[in-house]
């Protein structure tokens, strides 16, 4: 499979000196959903303008669909979708005239434009409210019509940053399902920019976990475990533990302890229950993206202090 | 120019065009002006010149340094001419710069102000492509309400004078040269001036007092400047607009140079 986005070595330094993105390189194959996971300030928003030309990279380059977004902003424009918290809409055009427009700036016919614009309020759930000013939208309903503004012009690549911002649990379930849909029956590539490492783990098939602009790791669920925190934590409800076994004490009669690998599970059960203790619960735990990134970031305290993200 | 390129410039045209025709209290705003100059100035000129030709003794003065009318007709439908052909064509320089400087100052900045400016750029027109469609929402629109003024006036006066002096005053060529070249002409250099300023401003409020500024100035130093040339030849004045047409065609290009995403957005 192709890839679909190559960053290279980008480098964003400002003129007053400070570092947005350091060295960055990534690369995202077609059909992709890739979680660019940081906390507010680590540098995704302006990564996901130097893909589409807004600011030009200080070093280092990078392809969207094989095109430089530096030389050819149009070109890459013309091919992706943009949602961005910045990126917003008019308020005096209702729901619906609000697409028409962005389908006919991206060159679609009025008629064009107006199925197209139907087909995604449908779909976004918005066909109700489409005839309403945008000034009238909640800001769920706001967000919903943001992504539907961005794939008006059926894009091979999405940027979404921070899509379900300000949606309820129920909105999540649905722009989740539409990226799930679109990244596998579409084989449309999404760059997904979030801070809720939660929300990224049920959707992405890829992750990079960034903070002050450096990429520290990327890679699948799985290999981010293996190469960060490879153990298992075991959580056991009992009203007894044996003594040289490692448990540490979470609660009344809850009981954690860290093994290598699932295969050491049964010997502990069976420990427990030879010395006498009843079981009530195991429950194995992986290490989820939230783990693996404050196991990264560990020995960096300040970097979850100063941007505002910090473990619960 | 691509067909998509077209149809996504004229997208942005008729957007802009529309945002000001919505806004209700704006766009009356916008018309107060052009109604005064072409309905009630005149109005009061020709009402003057009948009721109280006694008022003229100033104009007749003009009149006598005047090589432009045939000497022999009275002073009323003189004064008439005189003020049909050579003072109300310079309206027509200040209505379209007034009509568009609203609009072309909100180009940028009201676009940063209601934050879709970000959401514009990542369509796929350029930032030249961009600052054109805007220069050009502007400038039709400017056109569009001096045409329109213009009709309004020519009705109006032509009314006014048929049932008072029971005759219509005919247009001088000077009318042809301002409608079609020093209007549009000057227009488009303020609206390039004003669009410019406004895809540097933070926000409207800048944008606008930065217009006013420019605008206004400009607008004075004209009227001044062809309330003289007005008495010279037709061609002269014609030429000046062409002048005036290759001078806002330099500005243009010169604007568009150094014009990116990233200042834009800054």
């Amino acid at each position: 499979m192709k890839n679909a986005v190559i960053m290279n070595e980008i480098t964003k330094q400002y003129p007053g000196g400070k570092r947005a993105v350091e060295h960055m390189s990534i690369a995202l194959k077609e059909g992709e959903v890739f979680g660019f996971l940081g906390p507010n300030g680590a540098g995704k928003t302006t990564t996901v303008k130097i893909l589409n030309g807004m600011i030009m990279p200080s070093e280092g380059t990078c392809e969207v669909l094989g095109i430089d977004p530096a030389k050819h902003p149009d070109q890459v424009h013309a091919l992706s979708g943009v949602m961005t918290e910045h990126a917003q809409m008019y308020d005096h055009l209702t729901g619906r005239q609000n697409l028409i427009f962005y389908g006919e700036l991206f060159g679609m016919s009025a008629a064009e434009s107006a199925a197209r614009a139907g087909e995604l309020l449908e779909e976004s759930e918005l066909a109700a409210a489409g005839e309403k000013k945008l000034a009238t939208y909640s800001t769920g309903m706001r967000q919903r019509l943001s992504l539907a503004r961005a794939m008006m012009h059926r894009p091979k690549v999405l940027f979404l940053d921070e899509p379900t911002s300000g949606l309820d649990p129920e909105s999540v379930q649905n722009v989740n399902r539409l990226i799930r849909t679109l990244a596998q029956e579409r084989g449309i590539t999404v760059f997904l920019c979030t801070h809720q490492l939660r929300y990224a783990q049920e959707v992405c098939t890829r992750y990079g976990l960034i903070a002050e602009g450096k990429l520290l790791i990327d890679g699948s669920l799985g290999e981010l475990r293996r190469r960060v925190s490879p153990g298992i934590t075991l959580g056991i409800r009992t009203d007894m533990v044996p003594e040289r076994l490692p448990f540490l004490k979470k609660g009344d009669g809850y009981y954690e302890i860290t093994l290598k690998a699932e295969t050491e599970i049964p010997g502990i059960v069976r420990a427990i229950t030879e010395a006498g203790g009843s079981i009530y619960e195991v429950t194995p735990k992986l290490p989820s993206l939230e783990d693996i990134y404050f196991a990264l970031t560990a020995s960096k305290t300040h970097v979850t202090e100063v941007s505002g993200w910090k473990k619960q | 120019m691509e067909k998509t390129m077209k149809t996504a410039i004229k997208a942005v045209i008729r957007k802009d065009i529309r945002s000001i025709t919505v806004n209700r209290q704006l766009f009356i705003t916008i018309l107060v002006v052009p109604l005064v100059l072409t309905l009630i100035v005149p109005s009061i000129f020709m009402l003057v010149i009948h009721f109280a030709p006694e008022e003229l003794t100033e104009f007749e003065r003009i009149l006598t340094l005047l090589p432009l009318t045939d000497q022999s007709v009275d002073t009323g439908r003189m004064v008439s001419t005189l003020v049909f052909n050579y003072i109300l064509p310079l309206f027509f320089l200040m209505i379209p710069i007034m009509a568009a400087s609203v609009m072309a100052a909100a180009s940028f900045a009201g676009e940063k102000e209601q934050r879709t400016l970000e959401t514009l750029l990542y369509g796929p027109l350029t930032v030249k492509q961009l600052f054109y469609a805007k220069v050009s929402a502007s400038f039709l629109f400017s056109m569009l309400v001096s045409w329109s003024s213009f009709f309004v006036m020519l009705l109006a006066v032509e009314t006014e004078n048929y049932f008072l002096n029971g005759r219509f005053l005919i247009p001088g060529a000077n009318w042809f040269a301002v409608m079609f070249l020093v209007s549009p002409a000057v227009s488009l250099i303020a609206i390039i001036l004003i669009v410019r300023g406004s895809a540097k401003a933070q926000n409207m409020m800048e944008a606008q007092q930065k217009a006013a500024f420019l605008v206004f100035p400009v607008v004075l130093l004209l009227a001044g400047q062809f309330s003289g040339v007005m008495l010279f030849r037709v061609w002269m004045f014609a030429a000046a607009g062409a002048v005036l047409f290759i001078a806002a065609w330099i500005l243009l290009k010169a604007s568009l140079r150094n014009f990116n995403y990233e200042k834009l957005l800054l």
